[in-house]
């Protein structure tokens, strides 16, 4: 069992599954920088992988999928962001019936195009090319740890380089940041407080979308129907462990990656998969309890506990 | 008295359009529904009117409807009292699938008498949904952890520890598929009318409702709830107990969600066949924000959104067209009722107007 085509096997099965989460949690993170509690990350990337794979499908050609995947998640992240920032709707409630959207507006559109109603295997859609690095790929274990991979697993890594110097040295992420921290303070120096958070909105939706296509053009050939299952929560889980810190998300997004490739092995062994699945959100739970519990006794040290 | 009289037909005309958002909801997400059936289906007419009124006619779709609020009237009212209290603890999902499992793992035991088994049965269900739902509000109030995420992060370990029990220690090899042993008779909920399939499950719903609004809006401990929720500070300098008050409303929160999967199991199936999340914790959710946190409420809500999914039921039975459309009427339904700021230009004219209205008549009296 363990040997070296396992192993690499394994190693690129984690890759494989935290792809995603980091892409999503990449769009939670600027998310949760401009404050805004947005739960329809599940709709997004249900939506975006269907709209890249019709994309792709009808016109053969990758680029015109990729915008079209985008075009579907940012119309998602535009909707939430009109109805919470301008209609006073409740963030949680929107996010929800955007992802209630999604699944049934999803099978919808399979059916309607397809007149299939589980997934669009029918349909020759394209994927993302895998990427050979040169030179490296020629070095004994690393090139196959490194290259080899779906386009998109890079692009999480960038993404996630791209996003912390957005947040950090851009001075759309500052004024995100402002926004996110104190919304008056931020439009008493002139920042416009809605535009900016629907900026951010929709930076979260592009995120998502590649996350979303990813599934659909990567990780499977095709669509099928809620294949985001529940990784748009995950990702937010990811974020909130990583108190918003692009790089901690990401640490944490692989963690709940690994989870879920031990859980696929363990499944086939026919041993219960239940206890590897479970061990990232225990583990966040477990915690979340001792950071809370530190935290309050350094407080109690300086006497200002309450409760 | 009649220097008031501006405000109060402000308040009504309000009302009024409070009423009038949720009816033009249904109304845009109805004709959203006719396009969208238009599209896809070789029957239209036929297939919306299905829609429409397919839970009305025969009997055995009204006990549908039925059936399918029992569980949202238990997980509805949960929410309806977390929200109150200003938590976003949205572990109901979780709470009715542990509360699914304990209750299996009583009611699989043979020989107690069904007087004993089914209280055993729910008590073990609500002591599982209180301790998954409880544990958001505690983690909350001690150590300062974010509600939501502990309760996403709650409501898998809940699923994967159900499930591990459920297909290891409780699974019948005798089934041909992953379930667990049967149920003993007794532990079975009885149904309410001869053979009419509607079990008493229905009136522990009720009684979920009637709790929830009861110890929201008639005693001391529902007063602190829904100040805590309003405004935590102001509970805190007034002395009121939030950290005990959060904890107690989750945990009650937790053994209604968690009673409701008991129920729910008991009362239609042999044994316990779930292989996943069965979103009610979801549609409670939901249902408590449109019923704006009031259990009183909760029957209705309940009701239309068991009615909606019994004619996607329908329309799966007599059409190729698939259920999961109803989804997108729901989602557009909810999307246009939280928004609080839809028709709010026309609410604004009215309420304007009305006021000038009688500041003109209260003119030309003096």
């Amino acid at each position: 069992m363990w040997n070296y085509d396992f192993i690499m096997e394994f190693i690129s099965s984690v890759l494989r599954m935290s792809t995603p989460l980091i892409l999503v949690g990449m769009a939670a993170v600027i998310g949760a920088k401009a404050n805004i509690l947005c739960v329809a990350y599940e709709g997004m990337m249900l939506f975006a992988a269907l709209g890249g794979v019709m994309g792709s499908a009808y016109s053969q050609n990758l680029f015109v999928g990729i915008l079209c995947g985008l075009a579907a998640s940012v119309a998602v992240a535009a909707i939430f962001a009109y109805f919470v920032l301008y209609l006073d709707a409740k963030p949680l409630l929107t996010g929800l019936a955007l992802n209630m959207l999604a699944t049934g507006g999803t099978v919808y559109v399979v059916y309607l195009l397809t007149g299939m109603k589980q997934n669009t295997s029918n349909l020759m859609s394209l994927k993302f090319p895998v990427v050979h690095i040169p030179l490296i790929e020629d070095i004994p274990v690393l090139g196959d740890i490194v290259s080899g991979h779906n386009l998109m697993i890079y692009l999480a890594f960038i993404s996630v380089v791209l996003v912390w110097f957005m947040i950090h040295k851009t001075r759309l992420g500052l004024r995100i940041q402002a926004v996110g921290r104190n919304p008056d303070a931020a439009a008493s120096v002139g920042i416009n407080v809605r535009k900016t958070k629907f900026i951010a909105c929709i930076l979260s939706g592009i995120l998502a979308a590649f996350g979303g296509m990813y599934l659909s053009m990567g990780y499977l050939p095709y669509f099928t129907t809620g294949m985001a299952a529940g990784r748009g929560f995950i990702a937010i889980a990811a974020q909130n462990m990583g108190v918003g810190n692009p790089i901690l998300t990401m640490i944490f997004s692989i963690m709940f990656g690994f989870a879920m490739a031990v859980g696929n092995v363990a499944q086939s062994f026919r041993l219960p998969s239940q206890f590897a699945s479970m061990a990232p959100y225990l583990l966040t739970i477990v915690s979340m309890w001792v950071m809370g519990a530190v935290a309050r006794r350094k407080n109690k040290k300086l006497g200002t506990v309450k409760l | 008295m009649r220097k008031l009289e501006p405000m109060n037909k402000s308040q009504q005309i309000e009302r009024r359009f409070s009423v009038l958002r949720t009816v033009l909801a249904i109304v845009i997400s109805m004709a959203i529904a006719f396009i969208l059936i238009v599209t896809v289906s070789d029957n239209p007419g036929k297939d919306f009117m299905t829609l429409l009124t397919g839970p009305l006619r025969n009997t055995s779709n009204l006990t549908a409807i039925i059936s399918k609020m029992i569980p949202l009237l238990f997980t509805g009212t949960a929410i309806c009292l977390v929200n109150s209290a200003g938590q976003i603890n949205i572990a109901a999902e979780g709470a009715f699938f542990g509360g699914a499992v304990a209750a299996t793992a009583v009611a699989i035991i043979p020989g107690i008498p069904s007087m004993i088994h089914i209280p055993l049965c729910i008590l073990a269900g609500a002591l599982a949904g209180s301790i998954v739902m409880g544990i958001p509000g505690i983690l909350h109030v001690r150590y300062n952890a974010v509600t939501i995420v502990v309760a996403l992060m709650i409501n898998y370990v809940a699923l994967y520890l159900g499930m591990y029990v459920i297909l290891n220690p409780l699974r019948d090899p005798a089934a041909g598929f992953e379930a667990s042993y049967q149920f003993a008779q007794s532990a079975r909920l009885p149904y309410l009318f001869g053979n009419s399939r509607l079990h008493i499950g229905l009136l522990f719903g009720i009684a979920a409702v009637v709790i929830g609004y009861v110890v929201l809006y008639h005693t001391g401990f529902g007063l602190s709830a829904r100040t805590v929720g309003k405004n935590q500070k102001f509970g805190t300098y007034s002395g009121m107990p939030v950290g005990k008050t959060i904890v107690g409303i989750s945990v009650l929160a937790g053994a209604l969600a968690g009673v409701g999967g008991t129920v729910e199991t008991l009362g239609n199936y042999q044994r316990f066949m779930y292989g996943g999340f069965t979103n009610h914790g979801w549609d409670g959710v939901m249902l408590a924000v449109l019923c704006h946190n009031k259990p009183h409420y909760m029957p209705l809500a309940a009701l239309f959104l068991a009615y909606i999914r019994t004619s996607a039921d329908a329309l799966n039975f007599t059409s190729n067209i698939p259920p999961e459309i109803i989804n997108v009427i729901q989602a557009v339904i909810i999307i246009l009722v939280a928004a609080e700021r839809f028709l709010a230009g026309w609410e604004h004219k009215a309420i304007v107007g009305s006021t000038k209205r009688a500041m003109k008549a209260e003119g030309s009296a003096e």
